[in-house]
């Protein structure tokens, strides 16, 4: 455990000296990343160990949005509170739907959870305290004076970012490799088996839907804090598609992952850009690119390393090691 | 002794420092983000794909056009404008992160023309366009929130408010349709209640007044609303919304054979934008609309003529208000980056904005507001009447110019003729 604290501090040390060494639009990337990084271990949470697949993500994280910016701005309270009440909010409505999922599997629970990413953004223009389609501003501020001149919004917004990033990621791996863990791990094996064993699975379900809830709730106000804004639009159906993407990329098995999974997904318009640039006719390329990069290595993902490129690697590593 | 050396060393350290401080203020200023001696890179966002797209993805396509024209008639003094075209399919957090890669990575000059008003509010929040002082000309929205020149120091508006389309709207009907029975329909968010606001502060009272929620309007809601409308006996009707509910609106009034005299708001009454939506034109003819620019096919216009000499040549595209709003932005700024001189700075542009905007030559027919403590740009509207094809023309044959502000000012008929088109359209201010 000590250990392991102390590769995350490592990792932050090494984060922070990262930040101040590339330029401004790497660290906006960067306050992205991090922001993946939460929602992939929701998904990584929920998907990989409890063995429910979730498309609804993107909801998730408006629920945390909408919280924390509501909390912000009618509470002026401080910006730690709010991304609390994201947190809390979010994982109260987790239990909920959780509640209703565990009744349901598989291509049910996937579809029942897609409904809930295309309608419950779409809310948001039914009542005006939500701010309708522009949304509302969720301004954390200006970083603090004494930093400097120099330092500037993005990389306050990334140092947020990645500390809480890190913090999450300790406590899921902490949560992951502890008994709740294991237990997610023998309910998804067979649900039967775990049962006979004394495990009340449908309860453990929920347990797993709260927690990843909790952590998507997180990420969207982390999210909301990188754009200034909560709005229908920024958690979109595309959204959730991506951040599934991700998650398989990444391995949805696998914690340590979720890094190579965010690093992808804010990397995948920039290689549009760099391919449709090659080829010319930048513009009208450019335009479809990034989605149809998605797709394909979506497709290719699961058809070829079913369990994420980054479980292969590991395999192959591993067998490297034997020999 | 040896504190004497040490003292030595300091003086010629200080010397050293001194003569270098001063040869690095004898040293030419280093250039502008964005300029170099032989070009001017602008960016702009906007929708190219997605729902929101038709009509709005031609204007960067128009606004490249004028540049280009520009460019092959020797740029703006010497130096070529690259427009540089980001797609934000009209979502908040692209059209940052698309904002982003402008300043950050490609590192434009300026912003021109980006569109929307939930984009530009979040894109300057969370990017800082103030704070880093990029400026940010004509945006391509009528919220009359952008108006304030405390909170958007570097950016400049174009079109007339929805509040000041409202009020004048109120100022017609009570010179013209004061003996009609009075209806309204209105898109109940900040476009629609801006509106009601000033209709309230005017003194235009409705007799049957329908509020709606944006997204709500279908064929069977426009139903409900005829019938209300009808049954209150409304013989003028004004409509604040947007061309989706303009066109069920219209198809079922005139199914239902009922005809009041129509006032249409100019977000809803595009008339291309009716016909992609499958609602024949011909449901316009007759309404009346407030409208900035003269229409799109009038070529006894000067500014017309020349847009469309240019739009044939460089662009191809079909001439319709948004190619026409496109090579007016262009125009515009390039007689805003002539009037920052040639060492081009942002602030040397903000500041021309500021001091020399207001004497821009633009194709809108009210005057400009650019001052040093404002940031508003065009201040009225004319009514217009369309015909069966979509086609405005002047309410009673000729323009009649009514100017105001988005707040308590009064509504006034205006004398106002605008400047000449630059000949060529090749602006030569200074």
């Amino acid at each position: 455990m000590r250990k392991k604290i102390l590769l995350f501090i490592l990792l932050g040390w090494v984060l922070l000296i990262i930040g101040d060494r590339v330029d401004e639009l790497r660290v906006y990337q960067g306050a992205q990343i991090a922001m993946y990084t939460i929602a992939l271990a929701s998904i990584v949470l929920l998907t990989g160990y409890s063995g429910q697949v979730s498309l609804g993500n993107g909801a998730m994280m408006a629920v945390g949005g909408y919280a924390a910016a509501l909390t912000l701005n009618n509470l002026q309270t401080p910006i730690w509170f709010a991304f609390l009440m994201a947190i809390i909010a979010s994982a109260i409505f987790g239990a909920i739907l959780g509640s209703a999922a565990a009744r349901l599997s598989g291509p049910y629970l996937a579809g029942t959870t897609l409904a809930l990413a295309v309608g419950l953004p779409a809310i948001a223009n039914q009542f005006s305290f939500l701010g309708g389609e522009p949304g509302i501003l969720f301004d954390v501020g200006f970083p603090p004076e004494r930093f400097g001149e120099e330092f500037t919004q993005y990389k306050w917004f990334f140092w947020i970012s990645s500390v809480i990033a890190l913090v999450a990621l300790l406590i899921t791996s902490n949560i992951l490799s502890s008994r709740f863990g294991r237990t997610w791990r023998a309910v998804r094996g067979n649900a039967l088996a775990a049962e006979l064993a004394g495990v009340n699975s449908s309860r453990m379900k929920i347990l797993a839907f709260t927690i990843s809830s909790a952590l998507a709730g997180l990420a969207g106000a982390v999210f909301a804090m990188n754009i200034s804004l909560v709005a229908p639009g920024a958690y979109s159906l595309a959204l959730s598609f991506a951040l599934v993407t991700g998650a398989v990329l990444a391995g949805i098995s696998s914690l340590p992952g979720v890094g190579f999974g965010a690093l992808i997904l804010v990397a995948i318009p920039e290689i549009a850009d760099a391919i449709a640039g090659s080829l010319g006719s930048a513009d009208k390329l450019n335009n479809y690119l990034p989605g149809l990069i998605v797709s394909v290595l979506l497709i290719l993902s699961v058809i070829y390393t079913p369990n994420g490129p980054g479980e292969n690697l590991r395999k192959l590593l591993h067998k490297k090691h034997a020999k | 002794m040896i504190r004497k050396t040490g003292g030595r060393r300091t003086w010629f350290v200080a010397a050293l420092l001194a003569a270098g401080s001063l040869f690095a203020t004898s040293l030419p200023v280093q250039a502008e983000t964005g300029v170099s001696s032989r070009e001017i890179k602008l960016g702009i966002t906007l929708p190219l794909t997605g729902a929101a797209s038709p009509g709005y993805n031609k204007i960067g396509n128009a606004l490249d056009a004028y540049f280009k024209y520009v460019n092959d008639n020797g740029g703006v003094y010497g130096r070529k404008i690259t427009l540089i075209q980001k797609n934000d399919e009209y979502s908040p957090q692209l059209s940052i992160a698309k904002t982003n890669e402008l300043i950050l990575k490609d590192k434009v000059f300026a912003l021109v023309g980006p569109l929307g008003t939930a984009n530009f509010t979040a894109v300057h929040k969370s990017v800082g366009i103030a704070k880093r002082k990029v400026p940010a000309l004509f945006l391509n929205t009528g919220f009359s929130g952008f108006a304030n020149k405390k909170s958007y120091p570097t950016s400049f508006t174009i079109l007339p408010s929805y509040a000041m389309e409202a009020k004048i709207v109120a100022q017609f009907i009570k010179e013209n349709l004061s003996d009609k029975k009075l209806g309204l329909v209105y898109q109940n968010d900040e476009f629609g209640i801006d509106a009601l606001g000033a209709f309230k502060d005017a003194g235009v009272k409705f007799d049957v007044s329908i509020p709606y929620t944006s997204g709500t309007q279908s064929a069977a809601t426009a139903q409900t609303w005829v019938s209300q409308l009808a049954a209150g006996g409304a013989q003028a009707v004004v409509f604040f919304g947007v061309t989706s509910a303009t066109a069920p609106l219209l198809a079922v009034a005139a199914a239902a054979k009922y005809a009041p005299q129509w006032i249409l708001g100019s977000v809803g009454s595009d008339p291309l934008t009716l016909r992609a939506l499958g609602v024949p034109v011909a449901v316009l003819n007759g309404a009346l609309t407030p409208a900035g620019n003269p229409s799109p096919n009038d070529t006894s216009d000067e500014y017309i003529k020349q847009f469309q000499e240019i739009n044939e040549k460089y662009n191809n595209a079909d001439f319709d208000d948004y190619v026409l709003q496109g090579m007016n932005i262009g125009l515009m700024t390039v007689q805003a980056l002539r009037a920052a001189g040639k060492s081009l700075t942002r602030s040397k542009l903000i500041r021309a904005m500021e001091t020399k905007g207001s004497k821009f030559a633009s194709v809108a027919y009210s005057p400009l507001g650019y001052s040093r403590t404002s940031n508003v740009g065009h201040t009225g509207y004319y009514m217009a009447v369309m015909d069966a094809k979509g086609d405005r023309k002047p309410y009673g044959g000729s323009v009649v110019l009514y100017t105001t502000d988005s707040g308590k000012g009064p509504v006034v008929k205006s004398n106002f003729k605008r400047p000449a088109m630059p000949a060529k359209g090749l602006p030569t201010n200074s």
